[in-house]
């Protein structure tokens, strides 16, 4: 029997406690010893606090109970984003986290819906969506497992506050053996013979030595990049948004199931709904407004009162040069930083720690071979995210900011470039088996950023015009039907996950 | 390539040829695309192929019935390839189209093997498989059921005989409204911007289409008059450049298997169909000459007659879609017979065509996507055939020792090494061969992982040799339930077929 790999954990935000409690869960007592190190003077950027579904395979197989959880965290449901004023002043569209109708004879269902729309007889996409329609009227509902429901055309997500997230699976982490210290670093200790981390020194005096040291101190990086000098690959060419200031608010009017990103004149600003407050915050670059005015429009354009002053973040997109280094794996914003747009910061989190734990083997000494293995799987995984966020910026026809003329006009990624003009040419959505967004995520941002087809399969054409109108009409059908009958969102939540009321609640 | 598409020709009376018009055709007939097939008299490919199971989709699509295929054309069922030698003298694994054992809740029942293998107590995989048991007892049924269910466990493809089967083909796309022009290809017309302008044929015939598809085989009739060395050379992997074929009378109780058996030079395989039994070497002309191949084939198999030689050359065109041409088939890649793609490789070609179907004014923009997706699938081929000489122990000749002293394509290098450190199989974006397949290969290669997954590791490690047996007794009694693998053929009234050659 192998001696349990001895994994240090450095930095106690959402990255660090959700590693702690996925390795806590999945890893037996007998091959692991968990320490996780954090400083309670160091403050938390609690990264987002809206979700993707996947976070709820990780919460399934780590053992969280979803409705414990949604109710210790102030949590609504998420069916999507609404993404406001994007290619144009007054546009909305919804990304849904669900399909649009379904197949039919194998061929795409937009294909039809294109056809349909070019004979000038069809409804918008969104109406063929069961998460947007339900977003739309603000029902929620759990799906089906029946595959042949409507009801199962779709997924959910949470929105909730990240840090109560963390203190949650700290308990949890806890609970089962992890070890915590709350203290600074103050020293890292590399091994002569490789640069590999031998410990890390405390402020308390203590040093702490390790197997795997988990880089989870955030932007800084205090390992990976600090003590380790692995590099950064910055992508702000492309994703020119360097700053956010963070605000939230009382909630008014009901609580929506989805989040909204609304582009602004230097950058967008989000509106995240929790039982208890709204999540705000406008990320902008500096290079196209000043903190100060950033503070001021972002307070201007609350739904309510604002419950805390302003937070500043600084950061920069990109990504470190490799995520795992010697012994050292970075996770979170230590790993890199995409902005938050499409939620995917803490599925970024996800995926590194279901990756190392999918690759690592019980030898601490770290075959090169597995190391390369996730590092590529990790960069693939980042890179596709970011050609994702890239088309928001990219698909615009705005005109009214110097952001939105320089990301119109913008050399963008040879691989996005390639997918939009085939979905441009014939609505096909360049598709992946791994990597995080899936055709309905493309669809909805290319027909939501008017990104128009003048083609569409011509396979879709093997359909006799009154079948292709009656099964449109019938999905439809399906969809309204479903809505109408689901209960609001607000009741839904007060019955399946009441979160306490807090002194942060606004006004009844 | 301007407005919509309305007439396509195939240039090449094979099989290939024949599925490419006939798929073509069946998916756009509602926009009343017309098809002709065009023969080029080129060389008459191979006498006999082991297909993959994808041949069954293809079948479906193109609305063809099995039975009646079966009875028309002496094709027999695969459901395994057996390859020996291939690890030294004495070696010998098998690869089934079918599931390696079942799931053990959630984990891959490869991982409890490897599992084994890494303690020291190597075990095989094929008791555990209904395909491997059924290809070596000889017996073959037609999977049923679907899911988890031991019945629905495995797939088959076929060993198809030449020229029955393109001959079937042939009446089938007759039926399908398929004209064909039996006139030899004399010259590709271009026109001024460099599209094929027309097809001048012998007897002053000329064909014009919107778009034209080769499927002349190696020679790239067509689309080779487009682009001049355009082609991926592969053969500093895949070195053997020569295949000899030949028949022998047909085996009364041959097994639903193709065999191959490694060489100091290449390999010899065999694989059995209604009327005879294909056999043939495959090898490197620089290790062996043809005279001494020819002595070594008869002397391996006794009676083998009719003997045929054909030149191999590893490698791809870097772009089989060049303006109005898309070349499907041996056209746009070829690799030696060993995993039994080259009409798989014809299909993916068909389908991505399909897939991508020129719209609107212009194709340049389909023909970079299908030409992306072409050559990862390419990349995947190539990597399984090349992955069968690296595995597991090195086997003794010059030719294994020059195959094994040249660095792999980093992305299969990538592959081995990490399942080598870790058990894992990386899967790529475009692969035909799935997760089981390649664990068929590295299982029997009995190239062992150094250590397992962590996770995996502490599922597998707990199963008792005890909870696995009820799985093998399971397989032999399905097993034992089928008929033997000729008495089905016969079934569909294929005894009947007289010698074609």
């Amino acid at each position: 029997m192998r001696p349990p790999l001895r994994i240090v954990i450095v930095g106690g935000g959402t990255a660090g406690w959700m590693t702690a409690a996925a390795f806590a869960s999945v890893l037996k007592p007998e091959q692991r010893q968990i320490h996780l190190i954090e400083s309670s003077e160091i403050g938390i950027v609690g990264v987002g606090e809206a979700t993707l579904p996947h976070i709820r395979y990780f919460n399934k197989r780590i053992g969280i109970d979803e409705r414990e959880l949604m109710a210790k965290t102030q949590a609504t449901f998420k069916l999507g984003i609404e993404f406001v004023d994007w290619a144009r002043l007054g546009d909305s569209y919804i990304h849904p986290f669900g399909a649009y109708g379904s197949r039919i004879g194998g061929v795409p269902f937009h294909q039809y819906w294109l056809r349909q729309h070019r004979r000038g007889d069809a409804a918008p996409i969104e109406d063929y969506s069961l998460a947007i329609v339900a977003a739309r009227m603000g029902k929620f509902t759990l799906p089906s497992e029946d595959p042949s429901a409507v009801l199962s055309t779709f997924g959910y997500a949470f929105q909730f506050d990240a840090s109560l997230y963390a203190a949650h699976l700290r308990g949890f982490s806890e609970a089962r053996g992890v070890k915590r210290t709350d203290a600074k670093i103050v020293d890292v200790q590399l091994r002569g013979t490789d640069g590999w981390i031998e410990s890390v020194k405390l402020d308390d005096g203590s040093t702490v030595t390790g197997d795997l040291f988990i880089d989870c101190s955030g932007f800084r990086g205090l390992l990976i990049e600090q003590a380790l000098k692995t590099g950064y690959d910055e992508w702000t060419r492309w994703l020119p948004c360097d700053r956010a200031m963070a605000v939230p608010c009382e909630n008014v009017g009901p609580l929506t199931p989805y989040t909204r990103a609304t582009a602004r004149e230097a950058g967008w600003q989000w509106r995240i709904p929790l039982q208890h407050r709204t999540g705000n915050g406008y990320v902008y670059s500096s290079q196209f407004i000043s903190d100060d005015e950033a503070a001021a429009k972002l307070l201007s354009r609350l739904d309510g009162k604002a419950l805390a002053d302003p937070r500043p973040l600084r950061f920069t997109a990109g990504r470190r040069r490799k995520t795992w280094n010697r012994n050292c794996v970075a996770i979170g914003l230590a790993g890199g930083f995409l902005e938050p747009l499409e939620s995917t910061s803490i599925h970024l989190i996800q995926v590194a720690i279901t990756t190392l734990l999918d690759y690592i083997t019980g030898s601490n000494e770290f075959d090169p071979r597995i190391v390369d293995g996730y590092n590529r799987w990790i960069e693939m995984e980042y890179d596709r995210v970011r050609d994702f966020l890239i088309l928001h910026y990219h698909a615009t026809e705005r005109s009214d900011a110097p952001i939105w003329n320089y990301c119109r006009t913008m050399d963008v990624p040879d691989s996005l470039r390639h997918k939009m003009e085939l979905f441009r040419q014939r609505a096909r959505v360049v598709t992946y088996k791994d990597g995080l967004f899936l055709e309905p995520s493309w669809l909805a941002v290319y027909f939501g950023q008017r990104v128009m087809p003048t083609g569409y399969d011509p396979l879709a054409d093997a359909l006799p015009p009154a079948d292709l109108t009656s099964k449109l009409q019938a999905v439809r059908d399906q969809v309204h039907g479903a809505v109408a009958a689901m209960p609001r969102h607000e009741d839904f939540l007060a019955q399946y996950c009441p979160a306490q009321k807090t002194a942060m609640v606004g006004k009844p | 390539m301007n407005g919509t598409i309305s007439h396509i020709v195939v240039v090449g009376a094979n099989s290939a040829g024949w599925i490419a018009a006939c798929a073509l055709r069946r998916a756009f007939r509602h926009r009343g695309l017309e098809v002709t097939v065009v023969d080029t008299a080129a060389a008459s490919g191979p006498r006999v192929r082991w297909t993959l199971p994808s041949q069954r989709g293809m079948h479906v699509m193109l609305g063809i019935n099995e039975a009646e295929f079966i009875g028309a054309t002496g094709a027999t069922f695969r459901l395994a390839s057996e390859h020996r030698g291939w690890q030294g003298e004495g070696s010998r694994f098998m690869h089934a189209h079918g599931e390696l054992g079942s799931d053990l809740s959630g984990t891959p029942f490869y991982k409890y093997l490897l599992n084994e293998a890494i303690e020291g107590r190597p075990a095989s995989g094929d008791d555990f498989s209904v395909a491997t048991l059924a290809a070596r007892q000889g017996r073959f049924a037609r999977p049923i059921g679907e899911g988890d269910a031991l019945t629905a466990s495995f797939t088959y493809g076929f060993h198809l005989e030449e020229p029955a089967y393109g001959e079937f083909l042939r009446q089938h796309a007759a039926k399908l409204g398929i004209k064909t022009i039996d006139e030899v290809l004399i010259e590709v017309e271009l026109s001024g911007s460099g599209d094929i302008a027309a097809l001048r044929l012998a007897n002053d015939q000329r064909v014009v289409a919107d778009l034209y598809v080769d499927c002349s085989g190696p020679q790239a009739a067509v689309i080779g008059r487009l682009t001049a060395g355009e082609r991926d050379d592969w053969t500093q992997w895949l070195p053997c450049d020569r295949m000899l074929s030949g028949v022998m009378p047909a085996h009364p109780s041959a097994p639903a298997l193709t065999q191959t058996t490694a060489t100091a030079a290449g390999w010899l395989w065999r694989a059995p169909t209604a009327a005879h039994t294909h056999a043939g070497y495959v090898y490197c002309s620089r290790f062996l000459d043809d005279d001494t191949a020819r002595g070594a084939l008869s002397a391996a198999l006794s009676g083998v007659a009719d003997l045929r030689v054909e030149n191999l050359r590893a490698g791809r065109r870097l772009n089989p879609w060049v303006r109005n041409c898309v070349a499907i088939g041996a056209a746009a890649i070829e690799l030696e017979p060993l995993i039994g793609a080259d009409l798989h490789g014809a299909q993916l070609g068909i389908s991505a065509l399909i897939e991508l179907f020129p719209v609107g004014s212009g194709s340049a923009v389909e023909a970079a996507e299908y030409n992306r997706v072409m050559h990862e699938y390419g990349d995947g081929l190539r990597d399984f055939t090349l992955a069968h000489y690296h595995l597991g122990a090195a086997r003794a000749g010059a030719l294994w020792n020059a195959i094994r002293a040249t660095p792999l394509p980093p992305r299969l290098a990538h592959k081995i090494d990490l399942f080598s450190a870790n058990g894992r199989i990386h899967m790529y974006d475009f692969e035909s061969f799935e997760e089981t397949d390649w664990a068929w290969l590295f299982m029997g290669a009995r190239q062992v992982p150094s250590a397992l997954e962590l996770q995996i590791h502490a599922r597998v490690a707990q199963i008792r040799p005890e909870q696995v047996a009820p799985l093998r007794e399971y397989v032999q009694r399905l097993v034992q339930s089928m008929p033997p693998h000729m008495e089905f053929v016969r079934r569909f009234g294929a005894r009947s077929l007289q010698p074609s050659n």
